[in-house]
């Protein structure tokens, strides 16, 4: 952004949480397309004015505050909302309407199917944890397939030779992957399952914009092992649900147990 | 006109999700084949069309298939942007704020639908999801004041993104409302969105897809219950 329209405006602001994948997606899609912005942490356990006042409907980050004062929630819609205002900047969609369509039917299925059976992992054990892995098993093996013959055939990321916008939404999930795997004991990305999706997820966390994105990995095992502790000794019921409702949660719920639509 | 490339839609009459796309493709006057699928015996070219879903609707353009109605919704717009008025606005902070709130519409009105016909036990668990529906709209009645600016749809003038997810919606909520005795859309409750109905329901592209024959429809809910398919979004 050019010096003298930085100083005539406020800058974009986000609003998000440093352990929400869905908050990463927003600052991942702003440093790939070169926007600036300013990031205001918000604590999940005690929501600021701001928050309440810009998201009254979910209550949730990220929000996005636009130089006017208007702001956008939803990590999708924020996503799209980049990609049309500023037509000039690199674009996360593909431009062909086929292809976006594919693109977008991939985001559902990462945020109805995939993500909330990685939760289920997370939080559950014994049989239950066994099925939730099964059905975890069963979506990444759609994932491959549809890079080895599919929609997405021969390419380095989804997006094709740069990271777009499906990359986005699955990457900014599925470093949880391997945190999840160290906190449960549980696999869930075998390399020799399924080895272009490992392959696709070392070439996207190997980005630098995703390296200054995505938290430490020691940042991301204390916070799940944590999580995990109060998730099973709330267990009793179905263990995903609203964590970051729970009094004692001082702790904001990840993403992938979050049940927030993101279409 | 933009064309290159038949259109055929493969649905189920009661669908919200195919009604919703029906009206698209009636707003944008396209033609294209309907195919009623019956979910007992589900086509071959609907479980190779959406192998994820197994699920209606499915948009084969030119043979390929297109899945998730909003999905079909917004390829309909970018696809055929010269036959017609664009069910998304063109400003893009307008945009998002449809999206949002189509969003909003499957994720609470959606689930609250489910519930009300499809995942009750009872007439205590069908009042609780009406409930959740209700208040829902009432959410989106004051989404509407503030969309549609005094004009008569989400989108306007015109029928509008919001408009069509929504209306999608209208043909179940008139067969709930014949089970319960009394309105989904209050009038006194929400008071904008039922003038809305009244106007949604009389639109042209509204015409022949947005069911008006409860009793139909209930007939109809039996044969759906046994099949217990969720169906796509």
């Amino acid at each position: 952004m050019e010096k003298a329209a930085a100083e005539k405006a406020a800058p974009l602001e986000l609003l998000g949480s440093w352990a929400s994948s869905y908050t990463h997606r927003v600052q991942l899609a702003l440093r790939l397309k070169g926007l600036e912005f300013e990031y205001a942490e918000e604590d999940l356990g005690s929501k600021s004015d701001a928050l309440l006042r810009h998201n009254p409907v979910y209550k949730k980050v990220p929000v996005l505050v636009l130089p006017d004062g208007r702001a956008l929630a939803e990590s999708a819609v924020i996503l799209h909302y980049l990609d049309d205002a500023f037509p000039a900047a690199r674009q996360l969609l593909p431009a062909d309407p086929f292809d976006r369509a594919v693109a977008r039917f991939w985001c559902h299925f990462s945020d109805d199917k995939l993500g909330p059976a990685v939760g289920a992992v997370f939080a559950s054990t014994g049989e239950e944890q066994e099925a939730a892995v099964r059905q975890v098993h069963e979506n990444l093996a759609l994932l491959e397939a549809e890079l080895r013959e599919g929609a997405f055939k021969g390419r380095r990321f989804f997006g094709g030779d740069e990271v777009g916008f499906l990359d986005v939404v699955l990457g900014c999930g599925s470093y949880w992957l391997a945190v999840f795997e160290e906190v449960t004991g549980v696999q869930l990305v075998d390399a020799e399952a399924f080895p272009l999706f490992h392959a696709w997820l070392r070439d996207f966390e190997a980005q630098e914009e995703v390296r200054e994105t995505i938290p430490s990995v020691d940042r991301l095992l204390d916070y799940a092992r944590g999580l995990r502790q109060m998730l099973l000794a709330m267990a009793g019921g179905a263990g995903a649900a609203a964590p970051a409702d729970a009094p004692t949660a001082a702790l904001p719920a990840p993403a992938t147990a979050d049940i927030a639509v993101d279409i | 006109m933009a064309g290159g490339g038949d259109l055929k839609l493969l649905g189920v009459w009661t669908s919200p999700y195919v009604i919703r796309v029906r009206v698209a493709l009636n707003l944008k006057s396209l033609p294209y084949e309907y195919v009623e699928e019956n979910l007992g015996s589900k086509s071959a070219l609907l479980l190779a069309s959406n192998p994820v879903h197994k699920t209606v609707p499915v948009l084969l353009h030119g043979g390929r298939p297109v899945n998730e109605s909003q999905v079909i919704l917004q390829y309909i717009d970018e696809v055929y942007a010269s036959n017609g008025p664009s069910v998304l606005p063109a400003d893009p902070y307008e945009r998002a704020a449809a999206r949002f709130w189509a969003a909003y519409v499957d994720d609470k009105v959606g689930a609250a639908w489910q519930g009300m016909l499809f995942t009750c036990r009872t007439e205590e668990e069908r009042a609780a999801a009406v409930a959740r529906a209700v208040a829902a709209l009432q959410t989106l009645e004051g989404a509407l004041e503030e969309c549609s600016k005094g004009k008569a749809f989400f989108g306007g003038d015109a029928i509008g993104f919001v408009d069509v997810v929504l209306g999608g919606y209208l043909g179940w909520f008139g067969a709930v409302d014949k089970m319960i005795g009394r309105r989904v859309i209050d009038p006194a409750k929400t008071p904008l969105l039922a003038r809305w109905e009244e106007r949604f329901r009389a639109a042209e592209a509204a015409k022949g897809v947005v069911p008006d024959d409860a009793d139909k429809m209930l007939e109809f809910l039996p044969t759906l219950l046994a099949l217990s398919a969720p169906k796509s979004k």
